[in-house]
């Protein structure tokens, strides 16, 4: 495998990697409600 | 009275400029989200019981030039510091101090909702009331004389009805109204008996004199009603420290005249002004008949009938899902897998990729990603019956009928509101724990939350049903909520002898009447709860389908799955499942990558399992297209066919489709009916999904109930997968 396979691989892993990261722990896994200020800050 | 109108500060006026600030308040279940859902054209989740909103929430909109903010406050009975919802919902109106108030009043039950309205009226912001529910008071029969209603409060009275959008306009233009006239919208106040007027006068004399900072902050007589309630936790916000002997100085002769403490004998005061008041402006008919929802709570709550009738209605909701999804089901199974798979690859030859990324997007991305996409329909008609559920008021005697049973072994009722929107997604559940004010009651309900069947697990069952128990589909699905539900009480006993320790008090919920949901709103409803399942797809499971493609066929150029990253942890993994039944390496990995979401456990066993596509004919990318659209059209048709099914017409046989069969008919070969079904036990139970351990984190503020949950379930799975498969070995079930 070349050069260019491993580049597009590492840019591929990186990107998931940066997605979970995104939408798992930044947005909450996008639970329903949290558009919302549910997710955003606790109340008490 | 004039004196609280001098809270509203010259700059608070500048800002309103720009933005009225208006709060909704009122009684839980009076229709305050579904008014503002009306007005905004939001869509905050509104069910029929009280309790659905646990959090402020807010929407924005214009109206005839002017950007207003409306925010949804929690349903209270009250603005005494007893429930977090009273305490978020009086902080609001205190501390942001809203430029109008909308009182969300419930016409059919006025009496008790002007409670609340009284202790508003002493807030000292203008005030309207939306005298809500105003059809079904109607239909009742009640007379409301909203004019004197007017006179006595002292406010304006709007009829409105949330759910038919009338009213609306009218309620909008007297609340801005009010909002620009602070001072001509003044709300009258309740006066109460001159004893406690006078020791008010007493302490708020005091309070001017010492403490005139406040007079900024707070209304000053409501102020001196707090501290003469003695309540704690507004003293302690404002940072009042008053001598105590000066308020007993001012209220001795008080307490000692009625024999009772200050805030019964306010409270009493209240509610015998409410009770007044709607005697004067609201005409009952002579004759009340017995209504519907008493007539069908007379049956559904019956001691013996309740909880089997529970369990019909769950059974017949599952049976109902399963049917009606499950062409749709397969035609986006069999879309992702035939003709969309072979235009990805189209579309990867053509930009001229590496042979590798071409693999990468139909067996991982499509496979993957595909394979969760199939179950969407199944999760959106269960969605929609858990919204008709919720709309229609079943749910609160669902949890009331589960609650009697619950109670006697010491848990909290109240907890069963979280629990219910578990049945969703288990995420919204663990932040409704909120309202729970004991701190052990809410961590207990955390805990036991993840044993609620969310929408994530249908698509593990749904395969594995698919593949053995088609002819019992119904029971078997319904068979794995049971089981969590049956399972999460167990372990609340076991954890009340254990860890949590200590009476939970009685909880109370108030049951209102059966409505019929609109279309409209059901579906709204269900496409805000669905929606989150498609934005997942799209989002970390698409992400993980990738990664486990990876995991699969790294280090590059590995000859057989087995062998690569992904095969090798499933095989280190696979002797601990040996004796519950599965103790292959792809149900290892599967449930490895099942952690971060549990749909991803089908979804890496269509990866692993993804078969070698034959050489298909050549077909154009129109003729692919094409493919699409007309089994979608036979996909409709065989849905329809499949709910008058239902109903007793004839038995429904699963469409075999090729690429569904496809891995059914790998799963058929590695599973027995018997391990399938502790699989699918194991499934339900083994571990909360990533995204609900994030959300324990972060409402607790600390790993350590996820720790505990993680610990616990994990026990829980094996040894109840281990139960049900040497039980079902020992007796012969279905090896
Ligand atoms: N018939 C009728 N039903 C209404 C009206 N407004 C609301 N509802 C129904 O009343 C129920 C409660 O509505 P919600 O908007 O959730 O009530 P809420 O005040 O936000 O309740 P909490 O958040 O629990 O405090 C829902 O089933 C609505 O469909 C109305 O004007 N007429
Ligand atoms: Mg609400």
């Amino acid at each position: 495998m070349g050069i260019a396979d491993v580049l597009i691989m590492i840019l591929i892993i990186g990107g998931a990697v940066y997605m979970l990261y995104r939408s798992l722990w930044k947005k909450k896994g996008h639970c329903q409600g949290c558009d919302s200020v549910a997710c955003e800050k606790k109340q008490l | 009275m004039s004196l609280e109108l001098g809270v509203k500060s010259s700059e608070l006026r500048e800002t309103k400029r720009k933005t009225i600030t208006v709060a909704v308040a009122g009684n839980p279940n009076s229709g305050k989200s579904t008014l503002i859902n009306a007005i905004a054209g939001s869509r905050l989740y509104v069910g029929n019981w009280p309790g659905v909103t646990v959090e402020k929430k807010s929407a924005m909109f214009e109206y005839e030039g002017s950007k207003i903010k409306l925010v949804d406050l929690p349903g209270t009975y009250s603005l005494s510091p007893y429930t977090q919802e009273e305490i978020i919902a009086r902080d609001y109106l205190i501390t942001e101090k809203p430029d109008v108030i909308i009182n969300v009043v419930d016409a059919t039950n006025i009496e008790r909702n002007l409670y609340l309205t009284i202790q508003m009226l002493e807030l000292g912001i203008p005030v309207v009331i939306a005298l809500n529910i105003y059809d079904e008071a109607e239909q009742k029969g009640y007379r409301i004389n909203t004019k004197a209603m007017e006179e006595m409060l002292g406010i304006t009275v709007i009829p409105t009805v949330a759910t038919k959008k009338s009213g609306l306009n009218d309620l909008l233009k007297a609340a801005t109204e009010a909002a620009a006239n602070p001072s001509r919208y003044a709300p009258k106040q309740l006066h109460y008996s001159e004893d406690i007027e006078s020791a008010a006068t007493f302490i708020q004399t005091h309070l001017n004199e010492h403490h005139s900072s406040l007079q900024k902050r707070y209304p000053m007589r409501w102020l001196a009603f707090k501290v003469m309630e003695g309540d704690s936790h507004m003293m302690k916000e404002a940072g009042l420290d008053i001598d105590i002997s000066l308020i007993e100085q001012a209220t001795k002769h008080l307490t000692r005249a009625h024999g009772d403490d200050i805030e019964s004998i306010m409270a009493d005061e209240r509610y015998a002004f409410a009770a007044g008041l709607t005697r004067e402006m609201v005409k009952r008919p002579e004759i009340r008949k017995m209504e519907l929802t008493e007539k069908i709570d007379k049956v559904v709550l019956n001691r013996f009938l309740g909880i089997p009738i529970f369990l019909a209605a769950m059974w017949l909701v599952f049976k109902l899902t399963f049917d009606l999804s499950q062409p749709f089901g397969d035609w986006i199974d069999g879309a992702t897998a035939g003709p969309l798979s072979r235009l990805a690859a189209k579309a990867i030859t053509a930009v001229n990729g590496p042979l590798w990324v071409a693999s990468l997007a139909t067996e991982g991305v499509l496979a993957g990603v595909g394979f969760v996409l199939a179950f969407v329909p199944v999760i959106f008609a269960m969605m929609f019956f858990i919204t008709f559920l919720e709309g229609s008021g079943y749910m609160a005697r669902a949890a009331f009928v589960m609650d009697r049973a619950m109670h006697s072994m010491g848990l909290h009722g109240k907890s069963f509101i979280p629990m219910l929107l578990g049945f969703g997604c288990n995420v919204p559940g663990i932040y409704a724990t909120r309202t729970l004010e004991n701190p052990r009651d809410k961590a207990l309900t955390a805990l036991l939350l993840p044993l609620m069947s969310c929408g994530a697990r249908l698509p593990v069952y749904v395969v594995f049903i698919g593949a053995f128990f088609t002819t019992h589909a119904g029971t078997v699905l319904w068979s794995m909520y049971v089981m969590g539900i049956a399972l999460a009480i167990l372990m609340g006993v076991i954890f009340k002898r254990t860890l949590f320790r200590g009476e939970s008090p009685m909880f109370i919920m108030e049951l209102p009447p059966y409505r019929m949901p609109s279309l409209r709103n059901l579906l709204i409803h269900t496409w805000e709860k669905g929606k989150h399942f498609l934005i997942k797809a799209g989002t970390y499971i698409f992400a993980v389908s990738i990664i486990v493609w990876f995991l699969l066929n790294l280090p590059w150029g590995v000859e057989s799955k087995k062998d690569s990253y992904l095969g090798k942890t499933g095989q280190v993994i696979a002797p601990v499942l040996e004796p519950i039944g599965f103790g292959n390496w792809e149900a290892a990995s599967a449930l490895v990558t099942g952690l971060i979401a549990k749909e991803i456990v089908v979804g890496t066993m269509a990866e692993i399992y993804a078969v070698e596509q034959e050489e298909q004919e050549e077909t154009t990318v129109s003729e692919d297209i094409r493919e699409i659209g007309a089994s979608f059209t036979a996909a409709v048709g065989d849905s329809i066919r499949n709910v008058f099914a239902t109903f007793g017409v004839t038995s429904i046989s699963a469409e075999e489709d090729d690429s569904v069969s496809g891995l059914r008919t790998v799963i058929q070969k590695a599973f027995t009916p018997l391990t399938a079904y502790a699989f699918m036990a194991f499934v339900l139970l083994y571990m909360p999904c990533v995204v609900v351990a994030i959300a324990m984190k972060h409402e607790f503020g600390t790993w350590k109930w996820f720790g505990v949950a993680f610990g616990y379930q994990m026990v829980l799975a094996w040894v109840v997968a281990l139960t049900i498969y040497q039980g079902g070995k020992l007796l012969g079930i279905g090896i």
